[in-house]
């Protein structure tokens, strides 16, 4: 009974970390119709940052969160202009591989500057904590950190649907051409998908840094993670991501703690399945 | 079956300078072994010759068919596990497991094509990518097959033509050229044939293709299917050079990657694209690789790859060999 209660909390938990990390997956594709492949390794800048602030500036890695956001959005900008707007045109093989290279050049990187070591981050307000609930205890890092990529989803989504820019944003991914036309600058609203997309991402890393480890090939399990999320809760739709997020990471954590050497494989069985049977997903158009 | 050898063995098609071309390529690969003494060189030449051989394979799906399939690793682990396993449970010959694990590589890639070919592009590719890891991280769990272990196959105390195990890596150099040369020959005979002419229509334009009768559906997985069993030849020897096997070696999604990115590189659709590309990417990766390695500077060799494939993929999505036939156009 315990451990089922602790079971589906920490799924849950999990699930809105991955919600927030599919949020901007499926935001470039709602816009731009492509896949970043690259998406996990922003995810790893994220939670790089997080590492470098507690073990070299010995602040609390929680500081890290605006910089990781910042970092995520110059990043994101920077891959539209460097190299997206590039590759748009292309056939989409060329796109696929386009953001497989910014992936393997981002991962690569990071091995060069951090070597392949395993890293954790040691020391902060909420590492090693738990928080007790009677006779249920959770680690305090992964609710905070839930919570935050709960607050962090619901700001997105404020600013996607009630603001003017996110109606921009919104038109450009129904009919790229017909907004063009309404006098809206799709140029710079791809690239403030991409922005938008590389800030949430590099957020839910420095978040997951709290609890899990860091290697620089971390970032293409999340990438699978997310394409399945995505996938669940149809390409391009936020509500989608988020219970979709929920239901993989609850599907995860329940399976990884009966067979854990399986626990991925589960995720892309999913992936597998829904893409092929349902391939709109739950939430798609 | 004049006419089909014609088919296999004639270039007559294709440009004189690309025949002459071919012919230099083919003498220099037989001489190389007695002009370069050097083990490392040898061995690059081999590493060169193995890649060539799964870009050529690989070329079937993704070059003529225009499908993006990031899994041809678990092929490769089909055919490498195939030979090993065989070998060291029954001592089976070499020569008897090759068609074993094509055709076992071949009846998995058709068993996933059907319901995969429902999908298209990004989807498609995504698809493969998750069928290949997933048999990865099956083939670490099982016992069975050794797990993250792997097996070490038993070594023969005399050279041996049953078993392809020899002592000098000459004898390697001519297997390998010769495995490689029968399978450009097949992609030969198959660019001419029907399945090959319906896949270039399908590449091109699927609607077309159908609307002229052509099976779309059907082309796709008879070729995937194909493809699936060229992948198991360049496993099965991995398994007789190499001597030791594991998921992280014969089927880790690097593979897949690099294999897709040899054609990519060197030109997808064309005889000769992933030949160049192999011959690009693979010295370019030995050297660079050992020269970083000893300086300990990890990673910077998979960097240049990447800059390599991200200009490729924005300036010049036909590869090398796109480059080359727009200047003897110019001419």
């Amino acid at each position: 009974m315990e451990l089922t209660f602790q079971l589906i909390i920490y799924g849950i938990l999990m699930g809105l970390v991955f919600a927030l990390i599919a949020l901007g997956l499926s935001l470039i594709f709602g816009v731009m119709n492509i896949v970043n492949f690259a998406h996990g390794e922003f995810l790893m800048v994220g939670m790089y940052i997080a590492y470098l602030i507690s073990t070299f500036l010995h602040l609390d890695p929680l500081l890290s969160l605006p910089l990781a956001a910042i970092a995520g959005y110059m990043l994101g900008i920077m891959s539209y202009h460097f190299l997206i707007q590039h590759i748009l045109r292309g056939p989409m093989v060329a796109q696929l591989f386009g953001t497989f290279g910014l992936m393997l050049f981002l991962r690569y990187l990071a091995m060069y500057i951090f070597t392949p070591d395993v890293r954790s981050i040691k020391q902060g307000l909420l590492v090693g904590k738990t928080l007790s609930f009677g006779w249920v205890n959770l680690d305090l890092s992964k609710v905070v950190s839930a919570l935050l990529c709960m607050l962090s989803f619901g700001i997105v989504y404020w600013i996607i649907y009630r603001t003017k820019l996110g109606r921009a944003l919104r038109a450009t991914s129904i009919d790229a051409e017909a907004a063009q036309y309404m006098g809206i600058d799709t140029k710079k609203m791809n690239s403030l998908a991409w922005g938008i997309g590389g800030a949430t991402v590099a957020l839910a890393g420095s978040l997951l840094a709290h609890f899990y480890y860091i290697t620089p090939t971390v970032g293409m399990l999340f990438t699978l993670i997310a394409f399945a999320i995505v996938a669940l809760g149809g390409f391009g739709s936020i509500t989608g991501a988020f219970i979709a997020g929920i239901i993989i990471g609850l599907i995860m954590v329940v399976s990884g703690h009966f067979l854990s050497e399986l626990k991925f494989t589960f995720i892309y069985i999913v992936y597998f399945l829904v893409v092929v049977f349902r391939p709109r997903g739950f939430f798609g158009w | 079956m004049k006419t089909l050898l014609k088919d296999i063995f004639s270039f007559e098609d294709r440009p004189r300078f690309e025949r002459i071309g071919f012919l230099i390529f083919i003498i220099i690969i037989l001489i190389f072994p007695f002009i370069v003494k050097s083990a490392y060189g040898r061995a690059v030449m081999i590493k060169f010759l193995l890649f060539a051989l799964f870009g050529v394979g690989w070329n079937l799906i993704g070059g003529y068919g225009g499908q993006v399939d990031l899994g041809q690793g678990k092929n490769v682990g089909f055919g490498a596990y195939t030979t090993g396993l065989m070998m060291l449970w029954w001592g089976i010959p070499f020569w008897v497991t090759v068609p074993i694990g094509m055709i076992i590589a071949a009846a998995e890639s058709f068993g996933v094509a059907y319901p995969m070919f429902r999908l298209k592009g990004h989807y498609f590719a995504i698809a493969t990518l998750c069928v290949a890891l997933v048999w990865k991280e099956l083939f670490v769990f099982w016992d069975w097959t050794g797990g993250a272990r792997g097996i070490e196959i038993p070594v023969k105390p005399h050279p041996n033509f049953y078993y392809m195990q020899f002592g000098s890596p000459i004898y390697y150099h001519y297997f390998i050229f010769f495995l490689f040369i029968t399978q450009v020959l097949f992609m030969n005979w198959f660019r001419k044939s029907k399945l090959g002419y319906e896949l270039q229509a399908v590449r091109d334009n699927e609607e077309v293709a159908s609307s002229l009768g052509i099976n779309v559906y059907r082309t796709k997985v008879i070729s995937y299917t194909i493809t699936g069993g060229l992948g198991a030849v360049g496993g099965s020897f991995m398994t007789s050079y190499y001597l030791y096997i594991d998921p992280d070696f014969v089927m880790p999604l690097d593979l897949s990657i690099l294999i897709a990115m040899t054609v990519m590189v060197g030109g997808g659709g064309s005889l000769w694209g992933p030949i160049i590309g192999a011959a690009f990417l693979i010295p370019l990766d030995m050297y660079l690789g050992a020269w970083l390695g000893a300086k300990k500077r990890l990673g910077i060799d998979f960097m240049i790859y990447a800059l390599i494939m991200m200009f490729i993929a924005a300036r010049e999505p036909r590869g090398i060999w796109g480059i080359i036939e727009r200047i003897r156009k110019r001419k």
